[in-house]
């Protein structure tokens, strides 16, 4: 009663303290929401589009941030090899789309629609390109530009229509965008080329094998069972992301610590008679922990449940307002936030404890 | 020393000295006093502002250690008394009246006397009955829900005694208790102290410059500079 009294006290102060934590935690599962969502929007692509092998130039083990270049006589080698039922070569590249005076860079992706594979993941409204003069484009960057299907575009002097909208394909910089293999190759200008090929290998014939006869034929060449190709690329988008998340996180953590330690300071400070008084009058250490850890939990809790109510919000306002922000949350995350904000009130609690010591006796006689 | 009669001495002192060391300059609070008092006995201290009642109050409470000298509490020297022997006798045997009050101004008349309770191990149950039982007793059982904000000095100090004695305490110790009450209130007050040492056989030590109180207490004992006279 004493923990909550005196909290209630100061409402103006108690009303900016728990917006100030709320909003850090607001960050914390913002930072975490937008780190899934790109790491499972970047990744999408090749989660969705199952392949045994993943065969790309040597040192690419990637395709978000690496270089590779397949031949024309190198794709026709991998799919002539025994045991390789289908060879799907998709090519990708950097291009932008005008629309009036705005330009949006996007990661183009050409496929050979025929097979199928490497095209887009999820459609949400349309279908995959068939001709040469379609285009597919990701959701986060239709809404950004203002594009819907049924529209044309222009891309390098091109028009092409917009046959589909997909999802799955935000990789936070960047967007995919998807055109036949054909239109992509003509592009560039180099007929033949490719990025990388995904291979399916025939029922009973072994991937192991397979791999080797590919490798051994075309040498200068890697293969990436779809395990292992996804796991490079989520490392990849981790190593450039994780780090800023990470210290943008920390700071928000300290900050809150900071806010917290400084609230239950000065609430021991202001009432350190209080302190006194309840000493003399034999009042365990314990008891006083306690007052302070109460406070430091019932404030933690108060900006959590604030927090909570206003992350969903507003990132469907963010969301609305950078389309390009994908974001993921879940319910381990927000856990995870709540009790790291659990802890570092514990933490702040026992930053303020230490000033208890400081209070004495006769202080309750002056 | 005292000359009365009776079972042994709840708080004894014996040439207690306490010096403060305030920035390199002692200065001497309490010099040479010697003092006892019994079970049932009402001892007032009586002296000037700055003359060590205070000091000699909470060397008796064991909230302060003494320069020289050796002070008795309950028949065991202070000194021998761990830190959580001393916070476990504030909370059961000795209770404390100040001359503010100093009552918890976030929490009700009954909250701050539960408050104590709980110090003492009182579960929940027992402490509200015991409370609304010496709220009642001291007919001031309308205040259970107020603040201290809206009391009068006197509704608060009536609080307070019952803080006091809400743990049975067999040591009242009272640092002023009349200092901010008219002179009505102030007879109230020391009339419910000199009942805790009648009644239920308290040691009462009351410190205050109040000479009003002479006539309630069993003995007096005069404090100038520090010392006995």
């Amino acid at each position: 009663m004493y923990a909550i009294r005196t909290l209630r006290s100061q409402p103006l102060r108690l009303a900016l303290t728990v917006g100030g934590i709320a909003l850090c935690i607001v960050l914390m599962f913002f930072l975490l929401a937008v780190y899934r969502g790109v790491a499972d929007g970047s990744v999408d692509y090749i989660r969705q589009n199952v392949a045994d092998l993943w065969v790309l130039q040597q040192n690419a083990t990637n395709i978000l941030r690496g270089s590779s270049l397949l031949s024309e006589g190198q794709i026709d080698a991998i799919a002539l090899t025994p045991g390789v039922r289908t060879a799907a070569p998709v090519l990708f590249l950097l291009s932008a789309i005008r629309k009036g005076d705005k330009v949006g860079t996007i990661f183009l992706t050409g496929f050979d629609p025929v097979l199928g594979l490497g095209g887009p993941p999820q459609l949400v409204r349309g279908r995959r390109p068939g001709a040469d003069d379609e285009i597919v484009l990701d959701r986060s960057f239709a809404r950004k530009f203002g594009f819907e299907a049924g529209q044309d575009v222009d891309l390098q002097g091109r028009r092409l229509k917009i046959v589909g909208i997909s999802c799955g394909t935000n990789a936070f910089v960047i967007q995919y965008a998807f055109v036949t293999l054909r239109f992509a190759r003509d592009l560039i200008g180099i007929p033949g080329l490719a990025t990388c090929v995904l291979v399916n290998a025939d029922p009973g014939a072994g991937l192991g094998p397979v791999r080797e006869k590919i490798l051994g034929r075309s040498p200068g060449l890697e293969a990436y069972d779809q395990a292992t190709f996804l796991a490079n690329n989520v490392r990849e988008m981790r190593s450039g992301f994780l780090p800023l998340l990470y210290t943008v996180a920390v700071i928000g953590a300290i900050v809150l610590t900071a806010i917290l330690s400084l609230l239950l300071s000065v609430n021991i400070l202001e009432r350190r008679k209080d302190f006194a008084i309840l000493k003399t009058l034999g009042s365990p250490m314990a008891f006083l922990w306690g007052l302070v850890v109460k406070q430091a939990v019932l404030i933690a809790s108060a900006s959590c449940a604030a927090a909570l109510a206003a992350f969903f919000p507003l990132v469907r306002v963010i969301e609305r307002l950078s389309p390009e922000v994908s974001t993921k949350s879940t319910p381990g995350q927000i856990g995870g936030v709540m009790a790291a904000v659990l802890v570092m009130s514990l933490a702040s609690s026992l930053v303020a404890i230490r000033r208890l010591r400081r209070i004495y006796f006769l202080e309750a006689f002056s | 020393m005292s000359g009365f009669a009776g079972p042994a001495p709840v708080i004894r002192l014996d040439r207690v000295t306490k010096v403060f060391d305030g920035s390199g300059r002692p200065t001497t609070a309490v010099r040479d006093v010697s003092l006892e008092a019994r079970p049932g006995e009402m001892v007032l201290l009586l002296g000037p502002s700055g003359s060590g009642k205070t000091t000699l109050l909470t060397l008796i409470a064991g909230l302060a250690k003494p320069t020289a000298g050796s002070i008795s509490l309950f028949g065991k020297s202070v000194g021998d008394y761990s830190t959580t022997e001393l916070q476990s006798l504030r909370a059961d045997r000795i209770g404390f009246i100040f001359q503010t009050f100093l009552l918890i101004d976030s929490l009700t008349a009954a909250e701050n006397i539960e408050i104590v309770l709980r110090f003492s191990g009182r579960r929940r149950a027992e402490r509200a009955g015991k409370t609304r039982a010496l709220l009642r007793g001291l007919g001031i059982e309308h205040l259970a829900d107020r603040f201290p904000r809206v009391m009068s000095q006197g509704e608060k100090q009536r609080v307070a005694i019952a803080r006091a004695i809400s743990n049975d305490a067999e040591l009242l110790i009272a640092d002023e208790p009349t200092g901010s009450l008219e002179t009505r209130q102030a007879v109230g007050i020391i009339g419910l102290l000199h009942e805790q040492a009648e009644r239920r056989k308290a040691t009462v030590i009351v410190a205050s410059h109040d000479l009003r109180l002479m006539e309630f207490a069993d003995r007096t004992l005069r404090l100038k500079d520090g010392m006995m006279e």
